[in-house]
C-alpha cells in the first residue's frame, strides 16, 4: 500500500510539473504506474480511514481532476496523454473510478469532434467503449453514465466514418477514412449490450454496412469485412421485443437467397445438375442475357450490383462468409438455423467442381470458353468458403450435426476428389473431415472408412517431405534394380554432392505451409482415434504409421499407439510404433503414462471377430506393446535404421513382405493346432531356409525372447501367480510358465501356441531387415 | 459458489407425503452439497425406473403406464409440454453429448423412438425387441445406443445410422434399415439395468445386470463378453465409478454392493484379460453394504457424486440414502420423498470450471415432434436434407470460439490491455511528433526531418540554403524564358506582316497577268481583222482586174507602219 501511495504521488507530481508537450513520452510509464496501483484505486471510499488513507483519497482526487483538465487541454499532446491515462485509471480503479468517470466520458466524446491526430481518436473510441463495457455490470452506473452518453458517442463515432445527409435515415461512407475498423469494432462490442440505445441508429448502421459488404471494385480489407459481417448479424439484437429471432432468421434467409441469386449468374457458364429440395427455389431461374458481361443487380440484401466474374465470385465468397458468421455468432434469443436450406445451398455450389476423370461438367453453349475457364479457376475459392461454412455449422450444432454429418462428409469428399490440387481446398477439407470424424467416427462402417482412404493418403503425402528428395535415399538400400539405376541420370545432382542440403530442404518445405500441415496431422490423429482401426486397410495403415514416424508428430503417434491395428489371423503381427514414440518423445507425460502405467493397463489389440485363434494373436500384440518395447528398442533392429533410411522400404514393405511370413505362420498355425510337440520341428524347419544369417538373428533376438515369453504368460499364469508384479514387466516370472502350462492342460494348447507364436514373433519383428538381406543374398 | 445437486423422480403411490411442499411433486432438484435442501420441484409426474432423462435445459419424464412424456424446463422451473407418443414409453435416455438434443425412447412394443428436440424430427426403429425396452443408455460419444429389454437381450444401435439423412454406405444391406447393429444375448432373464463406461475411445465397456442374478461387463464395440459376475441376488440398479474402476449394484432388499474390477495386483487390466473372461467371478454375498433398516425396499436407482466417493441410492420407501464408498457402509439418509424413488441423477457441480461441458448454445424451448409428411422418412428423395429442416437454438457468446484468436487484432488487444499496448502508444507518439508542426510545409521529407529531432539544425539550415539557391536559379530560368518568349512573339509578328506583303504582291502579279491576257486577245482580233481586209482588198483588186499582189504589197507597207504603231502603243502601256 505504501508503495502504491508513493507511486501515485509520483505520478501526480510528474503530471503537474512536467511540461505538457513532453508528457506523451512519459505516458507509457505513468500508465503502468497507475495500473500497478489498482488495489489502492479500487478500495471503496467508505473503508478508508486514518491519515494515510485520507491522503490517498486526496491524491486520487487530484489525479482525476488533473486528467479531467488534461482532456480539455489546448495541446494535442496533453489530450493524447489524458486518453492513455484515463484508460489505465479506469481499468485499474474499476467501480471506484467508474462512478466518477462521467466528466471523462464527456471530455472523450468532445475530443472525437476535434481535429486531433488519428491515434488520439482511435484510443478515445477504445477508451469510451471500455468504460461503457465496464459499467455494464452496474445498473446504476449504466443509468448515470452509459445511457446519457452513449447516443452522443454513437453519433460522433459514426460521423468520423460517414456523412449523414439531413432528414434521411441513411449515411454515406467517407472514402479512405482510417476509423472504419475501430468504429465498427466499438459498435460491435456495445450493440448486444445496449440494443435499445442502438435501435434508432440501426438504419444508419445498416446502410453503412451494406456499402462495406457490397463494395466490389475497391473491396475492403478482410478484417474490416469480417467485423462488418459480424455487426450486420448482430443488428438483430436491436429488433423490438421478441422479434430478434425473426429478424435473424429473415436476414439469414435473405443471405441464402442472395447467394442463390449471385450463383445463378456466376455459374452460368456451366449447366448445373443441381435440383433444389426447396420447391420455391426450383422456379427461381430467370432468363439471362448471355451476351452481356456477367453481372447482377441489387439483391435481396440490398447490396450493390456487381459486374464481371471476379467480382461475382468475390461477392459469393463474402456472402458465404457471412452465412458462416450467422451460425458462429452469438444470438440475442432462440433462433432457427435453416440447416436444410444451408445444405441445399452448399450442395448446389459443391456440385460444380473442376472437371476430372470421374466427373465432367456440362458446358453452357451460350457462354464463351474464356468465361468458363475463368469460372473453373475460381471454383476452389468458392468451395473453400463452402467448407468453412459447413465447418462452422458442424461446430455450432456439435453432436446435433449427426443427422447431417454424412451428407456433409459426402460433399467434402466430392469436392476433395476433384480439387485436391489446391492446397487451400485440402486444408479446408481436412479441417471439416476432422470435425466430422469426432462426431460420427466411432460408428463408421468399413465402406465409409475405405471411401476416405484417398483423403488419408493425400494427407500423408502432404505431411511427408517432397518425394523428389528421397530418390537418393531410396536407392541406397536396394541398388539391385536396373530401372532405378537408369533413372539415376535424372536425379538431382545436388542431393549426391551435399547430403546435408537435403535435410535442410526437407525441413524447410514441410514448414512452409503451417496451416496445411496442422490440418493434415490433426486429421490423421482424428482418423486413428475415432474410426474403428480394423476397417482401415493394412497398406494404408502402414503408410499412415510411416508418415507419423517420419514427422514425429506426438499426438498422432499417440493416437496410433492407442489404437493399434488389430492382429488378424494369417496376417502377421500387429505392429506398433511405440518404440518410435518412446524414442522421439521420451520425456512427455503421455508417453510415460503409456509405457509405465500406474493403473492396470487396457491391453489393446483385442480381437474384432472374437474367434479363438485370434486370442493368441492378442497375446502377442499385448506382449509386444508392453514388454517387447524396452527389449526391442535395445536390440539391433532399430538402431541401425535412423529415420531417413526408413523412408520407403522398412515400413512400406510391410505389404510386400507379408506373403512370406504369414504363409509360414499360417502353416505353422495349422500344424500347431492339433499337436503341440510338432512345433519344435516346424519352426526350425521354416527358419532353416535362411541359414546364413539365422545365427545372427537368433543371437540378436535371443534376450528379448527370453524376456518376452514369460510376459506372454502373464495372462494365462495370472491365476496361479496372483502376486505378479505390476511395474517390472517380465523377468521375475521366467520359471513359471512351463509349470502353469503343464498344470493346466486345458490351457496347454493355447499356451504352447502362444509360446511358439512368440518365438516366431520376434524374428518377425525383424522381418524387414531379414528379408532384405535375403533378397540381397539371393541376387 | 460450488454446489452439487441431484435430481430424483418418484413413482406415485397411495401414501401421502408428510410435508406440504412435496404434495403432487414428481421430480425434485435437491441440493446435496454444501447443504442439504430442496432446490425446486416439478409437479404431476409419476415415473418408473429408467424413465427420467435430464439435459442441461430440460427434464424429460416418461409417465408410467402412459404413452406421454412430460417436458419440464429447468430454466423456468415449469412444465413446458406434454408430448404424446403412439406407444407406452418404458425407458428414456438423452443423447447428443453435453447439449442433450436427442431424446431416445424405448417403447412397450420393443422399438426405439428418437426425437430431435431442437428440430422436431422423429425417427422410429424396427421393433427388434420382443418385449418392452426397459433400460436405455447412450455412450459418451453419442454414437451408440444400448437398449435392454425384458426379453433378456441387449441391442446396440448406431445413433448415426438411425439419424443420418444420407445413409452411409453400409455392408449391412441384408438387414432392414433402422435395425440394431449388434445384439448381446448372454443374459438369461430380463435386463434390469445397463451402465456404460466413461471412455470416449473404443475400449469402452458396458455393464449390464439382469434378473438372473448376474452382471456382465462387456465391450459394446464388438459385443464381446469381458467378465461375468455371479451376484448373490437380482440386481436392480447399477452405477459405474467415474474412472471405471468398479461398479455398484443395488439389490431388491435395499442393500448395495461394490464390485471392484481390479482385485489382484496384475499389470494387465483384468477386464481385458482373456484368461479371466471365461471364468465368472462370484463376489461374496456378505460383502454387501447393509441398509440402515430392513424396510428400505428395492434400490431402484444409484448415482455417484462428482468425486466418486459418495454413492446415493433411491429406495422403494421413498428414501434417498447416501453411502460412503471408502468405508463401504451406509452414511446417512439424504431425503425422504414418501413415494418410491425410481430415478436419481447427480448433476455436474456448479461453479467448477468445466471446459468440456461449457455450452456453446442452449435450447430454451423444445420443438415438439412433428408428424408432417415432409419430415417423415419415406416421402423424401433419397438422402436429401429437406429444406424445412431447421434447428432452433440460442447461440451463446463464448470466449473460446473466437475465430481470429490466432491473430488478435489491434482493437481486441487494446481492449483487454491494462492501458494500451506498447505498439499502439509508439504509433501514437510518432504521429503526435509529426502532427506537432502543422505550420511547416506539407512536404513529407521535411516533416520527417523535423520529426527526428532538433539537434541537426545545421543540416536543416544547409537544406534551406540549398532550397533558396534552387529558388534563385529557378527565378533566373524563368526570366530567361520570359525574354525568349518575348523575342519569339516579335518574330512572329514580323513574319505575319511579311506574309501580308507577299499576299499583296501576288495579287498585283495576278492583275498584270490578266491584263496581258486581254491585250493578247485584242491583238489577235486586230490581226484577224487585217487579214480579212487584205483578203477583201485582193479580191476587190482581182475583180477590178488589177493585180492583187501589188495591192497587197501596198497594204503590207501600211500595215507595218500601223503594227509598229500599235506595238509601240502596247509596249508603252
Amino acid at each position: 500500500m505504501a508503495y502504491m501511495s508513493m507511486s501515485l504521488h509520483a505520478v501526480n507530481h510528474r503530471l503537474t510539473n512536467v511540461p505538457v508537450k513532453q508528457l506523451p513520452h512519459l505516458a507509457s510509464c505513468l500508465a503502468s504506474s497507475i495500473s500497478n496501483c489498482g488495489e489502492l484505486l479500487s478500495t471503496p471510499q467508505s473503508q478508508k480511514s486514518g491519515k494515510t488513507d485520507s491522503d490517498n483519497a486526496v491524491q486520487i482526487h487530484k489525479l482525476i481532476t488533473r486528467l479531467g483538465s488534461l482532456l480539455q487541454d489546448r495541446t494535442y499532446e496533453g489530450r493524447w496523454t489524458a486518453v492513455v491515462l484515463v484508460k489505465a485509471l479506469v481499468e485499474a480503479g474499476q467501480w471506484e473510478i467508474l462512478r466518477s468517470s462521467e466528466p471523462f466520458v464527456r471530455g472523450l466524446i468532445s475530443i472525437l469532434a476535434k481535429s486531433d491526430p488519428v491515434s488520439t481518436k482511435k484510443m478515445c473510441i477504445i477508451t469510451l467503449t471500455r468504460i461503457f463495457h465496464l459499467t455494464y455490470q452496474y445498473p446504476t452506473l449504466v443509468r448515470e453514465i452509459t445511457t446519457p452518453a452513449l447516443p452522443g458517442f454513437i453519433t460522433s463515432a459514426l460521423n468520423l466514418i460517414s456523412v449523414k445527409p439531413s432528414s434521411e435515415p441513411v449515411r454515406r461512407l467517407k472514402p479512405n477514412t482510417p476509423f472504419v475498423e475501430v468504429v465498427l469494432q466499438a459498435v460491435n462490442e456495445l450493440i448486444a449490450r445496449h440494443p435499445t440505445i442502438f435501435r434508432p441508429f440501426t438504419a444508419q448502421i445498416h446502410s453503412l454496412l451494406q456499402v462495406i459488404i457490397g463494395s466490389t471494385s475497391p473491396t475492403f480489407p478482410e478484417h474490416i469485412l469480417e467485423i462488418a459481417q459480424q455487426l450486420f448479424i448482430s443488428l438483430h439484437n436491436c429488433a423490438p421485443k421478441n422479434t430478434g429471432g425473426d429478424e435473424w432468421k429473415s436476414a439469414c434467409r435473405m443471405t441464402i437467397t442472395s447467394v442463390h441469386a449471385a450463383s445463378s449468374y456466376v455459374l452460368r457458364a456451366v449447366v448445373e445438375q443441381w435440383e433444389s429440395v426447396d420447391p420455391s427455389l426450383r422456379q427461381m431461374s430467370q432468363p439471362q442475357n448471355y451476351s452481356q458481361e456477367v453481372g447482377n443487380g441489387p439483391d435481396a440484401l440490398g447490396l450493390e450490383s456487381w459486374q464481371g466474374l471476379n467480382s461475382g465470385v468475390n461477392r459469393l465468397v463474402v456472402l458465404l462468409r457471412m452465412l458462416s458468421g450467422f451460425v458462429g455468432t452469438a444470438t440475442a434469443s432462440t433462433v432457427t438455423i435453416p440447416v436444410g436450406a444451408i445444405l441445399d445451398l452448399t450442395s448446389r455450389l459443391n456440385m460444380v467442381v473442376y472437371p476430372s476423370g470421374s466427373s465432367d461438367i456440362q458446358a453452357n453453349p451460350q457462354i464463351g470458353r474464356a468465361e468458363r475457364e475463368q469460372l473453373l479457376t475460381e471454383l476452389p475459392r468458392i468451395h473453400i468458403a463452402c467448407m468453412k461454412l459447413l465447418l462452422d455449422l458442424v461446430n455450432a450444432l456439435e453432436t446435433s450435426a449427426i443427422p447431417v454429418a454424412q451428407t456433409i462428409l459426402e460433399q467434402a469428399l466430392w469436392v476433395f476428389r476433384a480439387e485436391q490440387f489446391s492446397r487451400d481446398v485440402r486444408t479446408a477439407v481436412y479441417d471439416l473431415v476432422c470435425a466430422l470424424l469426432t462426431r460420427i467416427g466411432p460408428s463408421m462402417t468399413k465402406q465409409s472408412v475405405s471411401s476416405m482412404a484417398f483423403i488419408i493418403r493425400k494427407c500423408c503425402h502432404d505431411l511427408l517431405p517432397p518425394t523428389g528428395n528421397q530418390n537418393a535415399a531410396t536407392e541406397k538400400p536396394d541398388p539391385k534394380s536396373k530401372n532405378k539405376s537408369s533413372s539415376q541420370a535424372t536425379v538431382n545432382a545436388d542431393s549426391f554432392l551435399n547430403p546435408g542440403l537435403k535435410q535442410v530442404r526437407q525441413t524447410s518445405s514441410s514448414s512452409s505451409f503451417p496451416d496445411l500441415t496442422r490440418a493434415a496431422s490433426e486429421l490423421l490423429a482424428a482418423t486413428l482415434t475415432h474410426t474403428p482401426s480394423e476397417f482401415m486397410s493394412p497398406a494404408l495403415r502402414a503408410e499412415v504409421d510411416r508418415t507419423l514416424i517420419l514427422t514425429s508428430d506426438k499426438n498422432a503417434m499417440l493416437a496410433s499407439v492407442l489404437n493399434p491395428f488389430p492382429a488378424m489371423q494369417g496376417r502377421g503381427v500387429g505392429t506398433s510404433i511405440l518404440p518410435f514414440l518412446a524414442r522421439s518423445h521420451p520425456a512427455e507425460t503421455e508417453v510415460e503414462c503409456l509405457i509405465r502405467p500406474r493403473m492396470p493397463v487396457v491391453m489393446t489389440g483385442l480381437t474384432a471377430n472374437g474367434y479363438v485363434p485370434m486370442e493368441d494373436d492378442d497375446d502377442e500384440d499385448e506382449d509386444e506393446a508392453v514388454t517387447a518395447v524396452p527389449a526391442s528398442t535395445a536390440t539391433g533392429f532399430l538402431k541401425p535404421t535412423p529415420t531417413p533410411t526408413l523412408q520407403h522400404d522398412d515400413i512400406m514393405d510391410v505389404e510386400k513382405d507379408i506373403p512370406s511370413p504369414p504363409s509360414k505362420r499360417s502353416y505353422a498355425d495349422e500344424v500347431e493346432q492339433p499337436a503341440a510337440p510338432t512345433i519344435a520341428t516346424t519352426s526350425p524347419s521354416s527358419q532353416s531356409k535362411k541359414p546364413r544369417f539365422e545365427p545372427k538373428a537368433a543371437a540378436v533376438t535371443q534376450p528379448p525372447l527370453d524376456a518376452a515369453s514369460p510376459a506372454t504368460f502373464t495372462g494365462t499364469a495370472a491365476i496361479s501367480v496372483p502376486t505378479s508384479s505390476i511395474a517390472g514387466p517380465a523377468p521375475v516370472q521366467t520359471p513359471k510358465p512351463a509349470q502353469s502350462s503343464i498344470a493346466k492342460p486345458s490351457a496347454l494348447a493355447a499356451a504352447a501356441a502362444a509360446d511358439d507364436e512368440s518365438d516366431d514373433e520376434m524374428p518377425s519383428l525383424n522381418v524387414d531387415p531379414d528379408t532384405e538381406d535375403e533378397d540381397e543374398d539371393e541376387e | 459458489m460450488l454446489s452439487e445437486c441431484f435430481i430424483a423422480s418418484t413413482l406415485a403411490s397411495s401414501k401421502a407425503p408428510a410435508s406440504a411442499t412435496l404434495r403432487d411433486v414428481g421430480v425434485c432438484v435437491h441440493e446435496f452439497q454444501p447443504t442439504l435442501n430442496l432446490r425446486s420441484t416439478f409437479k404431476k409426474s409419476s415415473t418408473a425406473a429408467n424413465c427420467l432423462a435430464v439435459s442441461p435445459s430440460h427434464v424429460f419424464a416418461a409417465q408410467s403406464e402412459k404413452a406421454i412424456v412430460h417436458v419440464y424446463s429447468r430454466e423456468k422451473g415449469n412444465q413446458e409440454a406434454t408430448v404424446p407418443f403412439p406407444e407406452r414409453i418404458r425407458s428414456i435416455a438423452v443423447a447428443g453429448g453435453k447439449n442433450g438434443d436427442v431424446l431416445v425412447l424405448g417403447t412397450e412394443g420393443g422399438r426405439l423412438i428418437l426425437w430431435e428436440t431442437c428440430t422436431g424430427r422423429q425417427v422410429a426403429t424396427t421393433a427388434s425387441h420382443l418385449r418392452p425396452v426397459t433400460s436405455l443408455v447412450v455412450d459418451p460419444n453419442s454414437n451408440f445406443i444400448l437398449s435392454g429389454s425384458s426379453d433378456a437381450s441387449i441391442h446396440v444401435w448406431s445413433l448415426v445410422d438411425l439419424l443420418s439423412f444420407t445413409k452411409p454406405p453400409s455392408g449391412r444391406d441384408r438387414q432392414p434399415p433402422n435395425s440394431p447393429i449388434r445384439t448381446f444375448s448372454n443374459h438369461r432373464a430380463a435386463i434390469t439395468a445397463i451402465a456404460v463406461g466413461h471412455s470416449a475411445g473404443r475400449y469402452n465397456i458396458a455393464v449390464s445386470a439382469a434378473d438372473d442374478s448376474t452382471a456382465i461387463a462387456w465391450d459394446y464395440h464388438t459385443g464381446r463378453l469381458l467378465r461375468t459376475f455371479l451376484l448373490p441376488s437380482n440386481a436392480k440398479s447399477l452405477a459405474l465409478d467415474p474412472a471405471d474402476r468398479a461398479f455398484y449394484v443395488g439389490y431388491e432388499d435395499g442393500s448395495i454392493q461394490s464390485i471392484d474390477f481390479y482385485k489382484n495386483q496384475s499389470i494387465q487390466n483384468p477386464l481385458h484379460d482373456p484368461s479371466l473372461q471365461s471364468t465368472p467371478s462370484q463376489p461374496p454375498a456378505e460383502d454387501r453394504w447393509a441398509p440402515p433398516s430392513a424396510d428400505c425396499g428395492t434400490a431402484h436407482a444409484l448415482t455417484l457424486c462428482y468425486d466418486g466417493m459418495t454413492l446415493l441410492s433411491g429406495h422403494q420407501n421413498g428414501k434417498v440414502l447416501s453411502w460412503t464408498v471408502g468405508r463401504k457402509k451406509y452414511a446417512s439418509t439424504v431425503a425422504d420423498y414418501t413415494h418410491p424413488v425410481t430415478n436419481l441423477f447427480m448433476l455436474p457441480p456448479n461453479g467448477l470450471p468445466h471446459p468440456s461441458l461449457d455450452l456453446k448454445r442452449v435450447a430454451h424451448t423444445i420443438v415438439k415432434p412433428r408428424y408432417d409428411s415432409s419430415l417423415s422418412e419415406t416421402s423424401q428423395a433419397a438422402g436429401a436434407v429437406p429444406a424445412d429442416y431447421t434447428f432452433s437454438t440460442h447461440l451463446l457468446p463464448s470466449i473460446s470460439s473466437k475465430p481470429n484468436s490466432a491473430k488478435p487484432d489491434q482493437f481486441t488487444e487494446a481492449f483487454s490491455h491494462a492501458y494500451f499496448p506498447e505498439s499502439m502508444l509508439e504509433e501514437g507518439l510518432a504521429e503526435l511528433a509529426a502532427f506537432g508542426q502543422p505550420t511547416s510545409n506539407g512536404v513529407p521529407v521535411s516533416s520527417i526531418a523535423q520529426g527526428i529531432s532538433d539537434e541537426d539544425l545545421a543540416a536543416k539550415d544547409t537544406q534551406i540554403s540549398q532550397l533558396e539557391a534552387e529558388l534563385a536559379t529557378l527565378k533566373k530560368k524563368s526570366s530567361v524564358n520570359e525574354t525568349a518568349r518575348q523575342s519569339t512573339t516579335d518574330e512572329v509578328t514580323k513574319l505575319r506582316s511579311d506574309l501580308a506583303n507577299l499576299h499583296d504582291y501576288i495579287n498585283e502579279l495576278h492583275e498584270k497577268q490578266e491584263q496581258a491576257q486581254r491585250e493578247k486577245i485584242l491583238r489577235q482580233a486586230r490581226k484577224e481583222e487585217r487579214e480579212t481586209r487584205r483578203r477583201e482588198a485582193w479580191f476587190a483588186a482581182e475583180k477590178k482586174g488589177k493585180k492583187g499582189d501589188a495591192v497587197l504589197r501596198k497594204m503590207d507597207a501600211e500595215d507595218t507602219v500601223m503594227t509598229s504603231d500599235t506595238d509601240d502603243q502596247s509596249s508603252d502601256e
